[in-house]
């Protein structure tokens, strides 16, 4: 065997070691009943917004705190709060995808992800996660 | 049923129709006139000599055609002939005329038309400079080209296959059966179109999009001359052209993505030039497969190694580029992506697909028929060889790109997943990290070998002087990135490594380029390129480690946190912060104060000014000060607003402010607040603490008499420095009639009326109101980004380096 083909061998050897150990940091498409069952653990969730409830976002008293109401694909209502400013044009979402974890009974939110309808054409929107 | 439209401008787009069925006929016949020209070049030389002839007429043909529909197009879109539904959707008719070409790139046919373009004139250029392999690279580029010409075609085969879309579709075939298309002068009622995407509204994004699908084009070029080789059998003539290809592909691809980095900094409020979002991904791995095909073709052309990864690096590199057109148009991407493109349907999706598939093909056709017979070396390459090192590297660079590829095409394997196993695979919670500590090592690696091989020659190496060079440099590197570690404050040891590694090749690179090189211009290439490289992940390690946050919010929560969560909330990074007009706000080594907006009727944006102090802190002296304009376009009917920062450029730093929200002319209106004794009622410039009820009354307005009940509400008013003074404002019943008595706190502008008592609630309702302007403000984020011009003048640097490099293989 040539020396060449060892270094190949032993790169992908390690490659496949980093592939295999980097599944470990995909998270998971959730419910919200799914995500309580295990507090604390960040996974995504996609849902809709809940325009029956109301949203709270007051920046004079704090501009980093903005809660609403999320149903998901299995029509569980949750309370979410981001800790971030109120995502523009989060009424006229069609879909939301929430980057975050359960916990005392609200969806802790640390990334925003919509999809809005355009007349003719849709738009996505991210706002940035704001938590670490 | 034929009505007879009125005010249409029906010309323009039926030339363009014409032009796109040109386009694709032309390429078509050059195609298989260059095929046939190939298939008698041995049995008929004058016949093939014909075809020839009559390949390079078809595809002159087409490049005019191309070259035509983009002047109907523009001439559409110039003239804001809203009938045409392209011209409708993509621009108005306050758009600026600079912004008028980015209407090309918003809708999916104009940037199909700029690709197919872009590879039209280089195709030209490979067609009158290709030589012995033109009939074989020009098949390729002209099956390309008729491939991509039918994404304009807007053919239906029966009611639901559509090939293609043209932008030169009427409104009122796009969209049959709205009623207003039923009255013949139906342009009456249509005065403007929907207007180009605020965000395309930038002068990044007037000259990113060309650039990019340049790069695209370029990478066809290296494709065409390998499959041409494999085709032909003789592995010589393509190596300098796609040498030289590869060169300009990948000094214009890399501008091309670095041009997109550029533009997410400016105008984005991602907060930072690369977020390993999936559309970045997409067009960052072709460019790693293409510079690691690049280095083994070198390889090959010194050693007459590493010939067959060549081949399937350079391959793969088109074959990625079309991988990323398929990720970013159709919209697979959907939830995991930032980027605003639309999903064109499944019509466009199947296309790509079959496209792929037909480029898959061809590429695996042409390796397994020269599959035994690519010549090999049967010897091993010492340890020593500069070939053995960049065969390494450019390993490397390709399991780069796999991790990359992987991750990003979560959504296009998950579903198979979900099959499998039921699990619903999503990307990592953190997607920068997740990229960043594994991307680190490639990094390290990348850097390391930048450093070193540059000082082995190829075949055999004689250790004695390149371990003494590398001595030298690597310990003048030492120096360097203790130094720079230091006062950087750089302790995680993985970016350490990466530190001493960029400085490594810098240093190595200099010095190569003016100790061995001497400074001859004309050989600098590679050492240029490397250095600038070498200072783009410099200045990407040091301009993302030391990101500060200036706007980070740490004013007390209101809401209720039990202990856990405190911990939690303390972590979490609260990055917006309030400005309320001309309330100094510290950020930083700065004050920020908001001093309100600006319009103009020439701009579509309101401009919200915050000026920025910096204190001595020992003398109290000014010793900067500086305005910034965050603008934004607002909305005003849903007070929504689509915004972009401002940056203030230091030469070691930039100051980079954008603004979230905000809230202007706030109305002089009494507001209602419950509150119980302690509550705090929050105002623009302050805040109100309710101390409780009070039965003495001192307020020389209200009169005692008789059987009056009367009472005060204690609110103590704090601004931010602390307490500005008390307002008491009375409640009293008099003949069974409840009045109230307000009273104003005249330096805050705060006026208080105790409008109930709520007895069995224990609680007042409070009626307050301050004086209008106090209560506008921002809501903005403040980011401070150190160094962030090493990242673009390693670019500018390693791209100068591919120029170079170029210039010297093409005086050859």
């Amino acid at each position: 065997m040539k020396k060449t083909h060892i270094v190949v061998l032993v790169l992908v050897a390690v490659a496949v070691c980093i592939i295999v150990t980097m599944f470990s940091d995909f998270s998971t498409y959730e419910t919200f009943a799914s995500a309580s069952k295990q507090p604390g653990k960040a996974f995504h969730v996609i849902g809709y917004l809940d325009k029956s409830m109301a949203m709270d976002y007051d920046p004079v008293k704090d501009p980093n705190h903005f809660t609403f109401y999320a149903k998901d694909k299995s029509g569980g209502v949750t309370k979410v709060i981001f800790n971030g400013e109120k995502p523009r044009d989060i009424e006229k979402s069609e879909q939301i995808v929430m980057k975050g974890y359960v916990e005392g009974g609200a969806f802790h939110c640390t990334g925003i992800q919509m999809k809005c309808p355009s007349k003719y054409k849709q738009r996505d929107m991210t706002v940035s996660g704001n938590a670490s | 049923m034929d009505t007879q439209f009125v005010g249409e401008h029906l010309w323009p787009g039926k030339l363009g129709h014409l032009f796109v069925i040109s386009t694709f006929v032309g390429a078509l016949f050059s195609a298989f006139s260059y095929w046939r020209a190939v298939q008698t070049e041995k049995t008929d030389a004058y016949n093939s000599h014909s075809w020839q002839l009559m390949g390079r007429n078809g595809f002159v043909l087409h490049a005019a055609s191309i070259i035509g529909i983009f002047f109907a197009l523009y001439y559409i879109i110039a003239n804001h002939l809203f009938e045409y539904h392209y011209a409708w959707q993509h621009s108005s008719l306050a758009l600026r005329s600079k912004y008028l070409l980015s209407c090309f790139w918003e809708g999916s046919e104009g940037s199909f038309m700029l690709w197919t373009l872009w590879n039209s004139i280089l195709g030209l250029v490979v067609m009158s400079t290709a030589k012995l392999l033109e009939t074989r690279t020009m098949a390729i580029i002209s099956l390309v080209q008729a491939i991509l010409a039918t994404m304009l075609l807007g053919f239906y085969f029966g009611p639901d296959v559509k090939v293609g879309s043209t932008p030169f579709m009427l409104l009122r075939e796009q969209m049959q059966g709205a009623p207003i298309f039923s009255s013949p002068n139906y342009m009456d009622f249509i005065k403007d179109g929907n207007g180009l995407n605020p965000l395309l509204q930038n002068y990044w994004m007037v000259i990113h999009p060309p650039v990019l699908f340049l790069g695209f084009a370029t990478t066809l070029m290296p494709f065409a001359y390998c499959v041409a080789a494999l085709w032909k059998g003789e592995y010589e003539s393509f190596v300098k052209p796609t040498i030289r290809w590869s060169l300009f592909s990948g000094a214009v691809l890399g501008t091309g993505i670095m041009m997109g980095g550029a533009w997410a900094y400016e105008s984005l409020n991602f907060g930072g030039y690369w977020a390993w979002d999936p559309v970045e991904n997409a067009s960052l791995v072709p460019w790693l497969t293409l510079v690691a095909g690049l280095h083994t073709l070198l390889v090959y052309k010194a050693t007459k190694r590493s010939l067959i990864v060549t081949f399937i690096l350079l391959l793969l590199t088109y074959l990625l580029v079309w991988y990323s057109t398929f990720l970013t148009r159709t919209g697979v991407l959907g939830k995991t992506s930032v980027h605003a493109f639309t999903g064109e349907g499944s019509a466009l999706y199947w296309h790509l697909l079959i496209v792929l598939g037909v480029l898959l093909v061809l590429s695996i056709a042409a390796m397994t028929a020269r599959w035994k017979q690519l010549p090999r070396i049967k010897t091993e390459e010492a340890t020593s060889s500069r070939e053995f090192w960049m065969f390494i590297g450019s390993i490397v660079l390709l399991l780069s790109a796999v991790q990359i590829s992987i991750t990003t095409s979560i959504p296009v394997w998950s579903p198979l997943v979900k099959w499998i196993s039921g699990k619903d695979v999503a990307p990592p919670v953190d997607v920068m990290s997740h990229y960043n500590n594994i991307q680190v090592w490639v990094a390290i690696i990348i850097a390391m070998l930048s450093a070193t091989i540059l000082y082995l020659k190829f075949k055999q190496t004689g250790w004695a002087t390149v371990l003494k060079r590398w001595g030298i440099t690597g310990g003048i590197a030492l120096v360097m990135a203790g130094l720079v570690g230091y006062a950087q404050k750089i302790t995680t040891w993985q970016y350490d490594l990466l530190l001493f590694s960029t400085c490594f090749a810098i240093v190595a690179n200099i010095y190569y380029a003016i100790a061995i090189q001497k400074a001859k211009l004309k050989q600098l290439g590679p050492s240029v390129a490397h250095l600038g490289f070498a200072m783009l992940l410099l200045g990407i390690l040091i301009s993302s480690y030391n990101k500060e946050v200036m706007s980070l919010n740490t004013l007390g929560v209101t809401f209720d946190l039990s202990k856990d969560d405190k911990m939690k909330a303390a972590k979490e990074n609260r990055e917006n912060v309030l400005l309320f007009r001309d309330m100094p706000v510290a950020m930083g080594e700065y004050t920020a104060t908001f001093r309100g907006d600006s319009t103009s009727p020439s701009d579509p944006r309101t401009f919200f000014k915050v000026d920025y102090e910096r204190v001595d802190t020992a003398s109290k002296a000014v010793k900067e000060r500086f305005r910034l304009y965050p603008d934004a376009f607002v909305n005003t009917k849903e007070r929504n607003l689509i915004s972009s920062p401002a940056t203030k450029h230091y030469w070691n730093k930039d100051v980079f402010t954008y603004v979230n929200s905000y809230q202007m002319g706030g109305e002089e209106k009494f507001k209602d607040y419950t509150v119980h004794q302690g509550d705090s009622i929050f105002l623009g410039t302050g805040y109100l603490v309710f101390k409780g009820f009070n039965k003495e009354v001192n307020n020389p307005a209200y009169k005692p008499e008789e059987g009056d009940v009367a009472v005060t509400a204690d609110l103590a008013y704090f601004d931010l420095k602390g307490v500005k003074g008390m307002l008491r404002p009375v409640y009293y019943i008099h003949d069974k009639f409840d009045n109230q008595i307000e009273d104003t706190l005249k330096s805050s502008g705060v006026t208080a009326r105790l409008q109930k008592i709520l007895p069995e609630q224990n609680a007042a309702l409070i009626q307050v109101k301050q004086e209008s302007g106090k209560n506008d403000y921002v809501v903005l984020k403040a980011l401070l980004f150190p160094y962030i011009n090493l990242v673009w003048l390693g670019v500018i640097v390693m791209v100068i380096g591919f120029f170079i490099s170029l210039r010297n293989r093409l005086s050859y």
